[in-house]
């Protein structure tokens, strides 16, 4: 994989002071957004807030992108605006984020605009400051800050930039289903039924990454090639060869329906290696790997959301 | 593709063209040379061309053998009736019968029930299973055609080999090994078989190929699968243990379903008897040569079309391979353009000069030629080209010679016989791999040279019992006599097989 280096773009160069909300004495969400976007449409000039307003609330009743301990990274795209705009504000005794949703008090509020036609540019930015949402004092310690330029200079003090790309981990989702080398096929076919998954990883004691189990591959083994040559399906009507899969799936090794031939990207690799690998493997899913260890699983239809969309 | 793949494809590409015209270009200069005529040297540089094309631009074949045919029309030295004569529509109507019937007996399950009897075999082991494919292979070919076999024994080695979690390529080549071993066995085995019967003169009858063919193919097959078992001796015993270790689980090879298989083997069993007593049907009826051979398959596959009336366009559109079939053609006009030419007979009279007119001189002669010619070329285009000079040579063990040739050099090489790629490209295709040209040439170049060798040896020991062409139709004649046979009418076949 080529990349080209340049100068990454520090995140404090994303906002100026005049973008901060100290001390904000609102305490709803769509308040304290709606706030945030009347500054910037000032200092900015976003272009129309109620737009804005409605994109934003829209994706945050949705998905409240919770990123951190008291940290929340509202974001939408635009198509008034040509750069990433970011505004924060800060609410110095935390507000109920997501009332639906526990333990979601928030004091630090990072909203991020970014240009329509920018695909993955709010995910390089929430990936630049992760480190730092991380940290559970982060909001704490900012939310204490009693000067727009103390907040600015919290953040151009602590070297966050943007990557140079946004890469396979930032994108990726946490490993949710998986199977062990010893497990047998009827844990596979229940992973599929329970979780609607096509495509199962099976990793080792280690964590390594060893095979994936597929819906595919299990439809190949009750129907193989010299099964489906036949026009006549009477012999197949009441779906014999699988209740002889059935008969024997507790004894029946994963083995049989794993599959070597799976899409995989290092947790570095830009994203666009993620549909690289994912088109080039005809499949669904790319599974993130550091080093032999499977760390994350991106599948087609988050790619997509992700880039196109967030 | 990025731009420099394309790039440095198309410099390629200006290479092969470049190639391919110096080649025939060459081949037209020394023609000229060797004092042959405007037409001739024309004959034999388009002849060169598509055999280049076929090497180097596989995929491109028949467009280039339709130009060739253009250019020899252009230039006169082939005309529309000694096209139309020389495509061997026969042939061509033969192969569209049995891949019709062909396409059928697969969607009535024969094939399935073979496949699933053998994956039931109780105490199955490697070798037993590399007796099975290498067997099976070749018997299949010589009851329907190679290209068949090879997809059936492809399909059961990859469920095997899938189940068992083994690499299927050692099984692959041993099956492909055993079909091209096989197809020689019988006129139905190969193309080249239906074309060596067809042309040879007086014709031979399918008896002729199990009589004297399928004899020697029984010993070259039993001797190659000995060597391969010998040289895929690790792969084999490692499916033994897999498959010991499957059996004490208690788990099958696949599932297995009830298939009303008796009115597909019926139906196969009921053209091979057909086609197996053509000769006597046709004395019978007093029937030109061959003539129930080539209309045998149309006859059934028209049966098994009426009979599936809503599938027969399905069976003609797509289990007819057209593309290949036109090749074919396009294939046996510019050959039959070097006899036209008398460049057939030319050719014949440097090989007497050279090598003598003594059989135990020719047959090694030809079998190496063409074995050696198969291993790089397609084996059609090599029988194509040589039947006229074997025809000439007047010695019966040298057809013989010619298709085991043909038959066994497809084995030499990766390339060398349609099977060979159907099944590599079912190997790429399923496991997305790639055979190398070398990983193939250690096996197969040992096993083509083997049987060969056993082929001149089984040849040149039948030879004394082998009738002369002569006498060949001074039987025809006997029988036809003792049937009745109106005479007129075999006078005038014979002619027309010698105008041929």
């Amino acid at each position: 994989m080529a990349v080209n280096n340049k100068t990454n773009v520090p995140f404090a160069s994303l906002f100026k002071p005049a973008y901060v909300v100290c001390h904000t004495k609102k305490t709803d969400r769509d308040s304290i957004l709606l706030e945030l976007l009347t500054q910037l449409a000032y200092q900015a000039g976003i272009g129309n807030v109620e737009q804005a307003f409605k994109e934003v609330q829209a994706r945050e009743n949705e998905v409240p992108t919770i990123v951190g301990p008291g940290i929340a990274m509202p974001h939408a795209r635009l198509m008034d605006i040509t750069k990433i705009v970011v505004g924060i504000a800060t609410i110095k005794d935390g507000f109920v984020y997501a009332p639906e949703r526990s333990n979601n008090t928030v004091k630090l509020v990072i909203l991020t605009l970014a240009p329509k036609t920018s695909p993955g540019l709010y995910l390089q930015a929430m990936s630049s400051i992760a480190k730092i949402c991380q940290d559970t004092t982060t909001a704490d310690k900012v939310a204490e800050l009693n000067t727009p330029e103390k907040v600015w200079a919290f953040f151009d003090s602590n070297g966050a930039a943007l990557p140079e790309f946004l890469r396979a981990c930032d994108i990726m989702e946490p490993v949710t289903v998986k199977l062990q080398e010893h497990d047998t096929m009827e844990r596979a076919i229940d992973l599929f039924v329970r979780h609607r998954a096509s495509e199962v990883p099976v990793i080792d004691k280690d964590g390594e990454l060893i095979g994936v189990v597929s819906t595919h591959e299990l439809l190949r083994v009750c129907l193989p090639d010299y099964v489906l040559w036949m026009d006549d399906l009477t012999p197949v009507i009441n779906f014999e060869p699988f209740a002889q899969v059935l008969r024997k799936e507790s004894q029946t090794w994963l083995a049989e329906i794993m599959t070597s031939e799976y899409a995989t990207v290092d947790e570095n690799s830009p994203a666009v290696q993620v549909a690289k690998e994912i088109t080039r493997q005809k499949t669904d899913i790319a599974y993130v790997m550091r080093g032999k260890v499977l760390v994350g699983v991106v599948s087609l239809a988050g790619f997509l959301s992700k880039i196109l969309r967030e | 593709m990025t731009e420099q793949e394309i790039k440095k494809e198309k410099i390629k590409n200006t290479i092969y063209v470049f190639i391919m015209l110096s080649v025939s270009g060459m081949v037209g200069l020394l023609a000229h040379f060797l004092k042959f005529d405007k037409q001739q040297a024309m004959s034999c540089a388009i002849f060169i061309m598509i055999i280049m094309a076929t090497l180097l631009f596989w995929t491109f074949r028949l467009a280039i053998a339709f130009v060739g045919i253009g250019v020899l029309m252009g230039t006169n030295v082939l005309t529309l009736p000694t096209f139309i004569r020389e495509c061997k529509i026969d042939v061509i109507l033969f192969l569209v019968g049995m891949m019709v019937t062909v396409g059928v007996l697969k969607e009535l399950g024969l094939f399935t029930w073979i496949i699933q009897s053998v994956i039931t075999i109780r105490h199955i082991t490697g070798v037993t299973f590399v007796f099975i494919i290498a067997v099976l292979g070749a018997f299949m070919a010589c009851a329907v055609d190679e290209v068949t076999s090879i997809v059936f024994i492809a399909t059961l080695v990859f469920q095997v080999c899938d189940t068992l979690k083994i690499r299927p390529t050692p099984f692959i080549i041993i099956g492909v090994l055993g079909t091209n071993i096989g197809s020689s066995g019988t006129m139905l085995g190969n193309p080249v078989g239906i074309l060596i019967g067809q042309k040879a003169n007086p014709p031979l009858s399918f008896v002729d190929f199990i009589t004297w063919s399928f004899p020697i193919m029984l010993v070259t097959l039993t001797a190659s699968i000995l060597i391969l078992l010998y040289m895929y001796r690790k792969d084999v015993r490692l499916m033994t243990e897999r498959l010991t270790a499957r059996r004490q689980l208690g788990l099958g090879l696949g599932p297995l379903v009830k298939v009303p298989y008796k009115s597909g083997l019926a139906v196969l069993l009921g053209m091979i008897s057909f086609i197996a007593m053509h000769h006597y049907i046709e004395l019978k009826l007093g029937l030109a040569p061959n003539t129930v051979l080539i209309v045998a398959p149309l006859v059934i596959a028209g049966l098994l079309m009426l009979w599936r009336h809503e599938r027969a366009r399905h069976y003609i559109e797509a289990d007819v391979e057209w593309w290949t079939l036109l090749f074919f053609m396009m294939l046996f006009a510019v050959a039959g353009t070097l006899e036209e030419t008398h460049v057939s007979n030319r050719i014949a009279g440097y090989f007497l000069q050279a090598f003598g007119d003594k059989p135990s001189v020719l047959l090694p002669v030809i079998i190496g030629v063409s074995a050696i010619g198969s291993a790089f070329v397609d084996n059609i285009v090599f029988v194509a080209a040589f039947m006229p000079i074997v025809n000439n040579l007047e010695h019966t063990p040298l057809l013989w010679a010619l298709l085991h040739g043909a038959c066994l050099g497809g084995n030499i090489t990766m390339i060398g016989s349609t099977a060979n790629i159907v099944a590599l490209g079912m190997l790429e295709k399923r496991y997305r791999t790639h055979m190398y040209f070398f990983e193939w040439l250690k096996v197969g170049a040992v096993v083509g040279v083997i049987t060969c060798l056993i082929s001149w040896g089984g040849i040149a020991l039948l030879s004394p019992y082998m009738p002369t062409p002569q006498q060949r139709q001074e039987a025809r004649l006997v029988m036809e006599k003792s049937e009745g046979y109106n005479s007129h009418l075999a006078i005038s076949d014979t002619n027309i097989v010698d105008a041929n």
